[in-house]
């Protein structure tokens, strides 16, 4: 190509993009004494200066607009929603339910775990066999008894706090390998009030099983001391996010490249990949190449990057002779009810999220509809307050009960749905183009009836209950589903190359150097956060790649 | 290894400069009000306008104020409304006539209209931090806005925490347990 750098020297592995996915295997192979190029689409910036960032954010972005901390650079565009016209930008969304496929990911060194919530479910045994059990969605390759010691081996390796007792553990009826690394948060106010009206009526909010540091220090980073803005940002790292593991992944010898934003992967005569081709800030293009590569570039990215890269070989786009890459987008479809009670809840004790109800995720009604995850939310309410009680003209001693009324008697309860895989949901390159040249990511999301029908028999209802239970005194009911941030589904995982992207260790069907590992390859959205069981995962990768470098 | 500003893009890119334009974006979009033209002298805000500014702040908000943060607070508001001086002194006027010592003996006083408009907008950029709801607004305070007060017996100010590990409980003081502040 006309003015292209010639490659690096090439490395064993090369991994491009640098969030949780990427890092977790990057330091594997480091520790396995290979040599590894990481690539990354966006910039390098140290911690607070995103907390300044954030606390400058005037009130009304300090909430809900999780990118506003993190200003994407023009060659590395993300969603920015400071206003309806900034939002329509770069994702270009279609469908009945476009508005729930706004995601909210961070094109800088770390991803989207800079302002991810930290929590860290694992699937059930049953979320993994949908198909044989109920009859909708796709069964996983594997069961859960092979992906668990993939759970324990990630949750060691972020650092998750969770429970001993295993009447508070989940999955309720499978024994853990291994106890948490570190014990549970402790539930603030109105935690622990939601955990007791809950129970009245049969869900059971749990403490949630969290990448964050409890009680003690792990892995050199502090212990939570509760600044309740995890997202968007843990001013102390005592949150893992993926940003902490570059310095060590740079000690052991691994690079990084960022502002380097991959548009092609480039295969050779026997269509194994050979390289990777980049645009640095300057609109420059260089070539790297590797032994084997792995795309970890998140759910919408590593898709949109597979379509860009076709070639004479692969016509629709790399690894996908299945036409599934970009299909089955997934997310958890989630609604919203803002309550005001009689009594308080007390929010902003603690992180912002630390408990959720699980139970309602499971059972034989997942034949017919979609199960669904409960929560309070646990952001200091202290701003809205604030604002709504100003809007009403209070001045004085009034104007400050006011504030302390509406911040401690007002909830948000949150319900996320799981939805099934549908060929239909499906990211395609969009004719817009983006500051380098490159095709904007085109989705098309429709939550389907097994979703709308949870909502309207199973999810609504039990809102309704919760706040009844809670003492409401109003409900207010988000008109339409929103984002959860959690994509997966583009590049889906199966034993049958005929229907699915990749193997039962993220290994592409057709090209036998390249991973894929991350939220793309689940074949089951769940109703929970999906990021653990992205981590797990990613060392299965891990483990598939070092085997193959280490014996060739 | 990192030096404190690492940001590893060209410099015509980096965060900084882009918080510039951001503000220049933002002072563009106050020049499109109303209140003010091309023309316009702004009314000076002399240091005899800001230490009204911050006795009338003191009546009309019965708590400790934080006097850099009103100095902010007042000449901002003034670029958005060059009458704000003579609003000041019209609003310490109905307090004294009312010997006001808190903001509920001269208050129901203030005719409704620009000049109730203006005590409420100054009350509410104390409290929240920012003196207009753009999404480029200038940000006064995030630690110091009055909105955390009223429940920082409980409430964390978010980047703020002063606890220790896991150091928080269940335990809630009663509603009607206002601090002092």
């Amino acid at each position: 190509m006309a003015g292209e750098r010639s490659g690096d020297g090439g490395a064993d592995l090369v991994v491009v993009g640098t969030g949780v996915v990427g890092c977790l295997i990057a330091e594997q192979a480091l520790d396995a004494g290979l040599s590894v190029l990481m690539l990354e689409a966006g910039p390098r910036v140290e911690r607070w200066r995103i907390v300044e960032n954030y606390r400058n954010l005037p009130p009304s972005l300090r909430l809900f607009h999780w990118d506003a901390p993190y200003p994407p650079k023009p060659w590395a565009p993300h969603l920015e929603t400071r206003h309806d016209k900034e939002a329509e930008e770069y994702l270009q969304l279609e469908g009945p339910n476009a508005r729930a496929y706004l995601q909210g990911y961070v094109r800088y060194a770390g991803g989207a775990t800079w302002h991810w919530a930290g929590i860290c479910w694992r699937l059930t045994p049953e979320d993994m066999r949908l198909q044989s059990q109920f009859g909708v969605g796709r069964d996983w390759p594997f069961g859960y008894d092979v992906i668990e010691p993939y759970y324990v081996r990630a949750e060691y390796a972020m650092g998750v706090c969770g429970p001993s007792e295993p009447a508070l553990q989940w999955p309720p009826n499978a024994t853990r390998s291994k106890p948490y690394p570190m014990g549970p948060i402790p539930f603030g106010p109105g935690e622990h009030r939601f955990t007791e009206v809950a129970a009245k009526i049969g869900m059971r909010n749990l403490p949630a099983p969290q990448a964050r540091n409890s009680g003690i220090s792990y892995d050199g980073r502090p212990a939570c001391c509760g600044n309740n803005n995890c997202f968007p940002v843990c001013p102390i790292a005592a949150k893992y996010d993926a940003a902490t593991a570059l310095p060590r992944i740079e000690t052991k010898g691994g690079r990084i490249l960022v502002n380097s934003v991959a548009y092609r992967i480039e295969t050779d005569a026997r269509n194994s990949i050979q390289a990777v081709h980049y645009f640095d800030s300057q609109k420059q293009s260089h070539r790297v190449t590797g032994r084997t590569f792995v795309i970890a570039c998140n759910g919408i990215e590593t898709p949109k990057l597979l379509l860009l890269s076709k070639d004479d070989r692969n016509a629709r786009g790399l690894a996908n002779s299945s036409d599934q890459v970009g299909r089955n987008m997934m997310d958890q479809p989630k609604l919203i009810a803002d309550v005001e009670m009689r009594e308080p809840l007390w929010t902003g004790v603690g992180p912002v999220q630390s408990s959720s109800i699980l139970n309602t995720t499971q059972g034989t009604f997942r034949g017919r509809h979609a199960g669904a995850m409960f929560r309070m939310e646990n952001f200091a309410r202290s701003p809205l307050g604030a604002a709504a009680a100003l809007k009403k003209g209070l001045v004085g001693k009034a104007l400050d009960r006011e504030i302390r009324r509406l911040a401690a008697c007002t909830a948000r309860l949150t319900v996320e749905h799981e939805i099934l895989p549908h060929a239909e949901n499906r990211l395609t390159l969009s004719a817009k183009r983006d500051w380098l040249g490159l095709n904007k990511p085109n989705i098309h999301y429709d939550v389907g009836d097994y979703v709308r029908r949870s909502a309207k028999e199973y999810t609504v209802p039990r809102l309704q209950r919760l706040a009844v239970a809670l003492g409401a005194t109003s409900f207010e009911l988000s008109p339409e589903f929103l984002n959860s941030d959690h994509i997966m589904g583009g590049c889906i995982m199966g034993s049958d190359p005929a229907t699915s992207v990749v193997d039962a260790d993220c290994r592409s069907h057709d090209h036998d150097n390249l991973f894929l590992p991350g939220g793309g390859a689940m074949p089951s959205g769940t109703a929970s956060n999906s990021t653990l069981t992205m981590a797990a995962l990613a060392l299965k990768a891990a483990d598939a790649i070092v085997r193959d470098l280490q014996h060739t | 290894m990192s030096d404190l500003h690492r940001d590893d893009s060209p410099a015509a890119f980096n965060l900084e400069r882009r918080e510039a334009l951001v503000l220049g974006i933002a002072l563009g979009t106050w020049a499109a009000l109303p209140t003010l033209s091309a023309q316009a002298a702004v009314t000076s805000w002399s240091d005899e306008s800001a230490d009204r500014f911050l006795e009338l702040s003191a009546v009309l908000i019965p708590h400790r104020l934080n006097a850099v943060v009103g100095k902010r607070i007042g000449a901002a508001m003034n670029a958005l409304h060059p009458s704000l001086s003579e609003q000041v002194e019209e609003l310490l006027a109905i307090a004294k006539k009312k010997n006001a010592r808190v903001v509920e003996d001269f208050f129901p006083d203030v005719p409704e209209g620009p000049l109730k408009e203006s005590a409420l907008a100054i009350i509410s950029a104390w409290y929240l931090g920012v003196a207009s709801p753009a999404p480029d607004a200038e940000v006064f305070a995030f630690e110091y806005a009055l909105m955390f007060q009223p429940t920082r017996d409980v409430m964390t100010i978010p980047s703020y925490a002063i606890s220790g590990p896991n150091a928080w409980s269940a335990d809630a003081p009663p509603l009607s347990d206002v601090p002092e502040f």
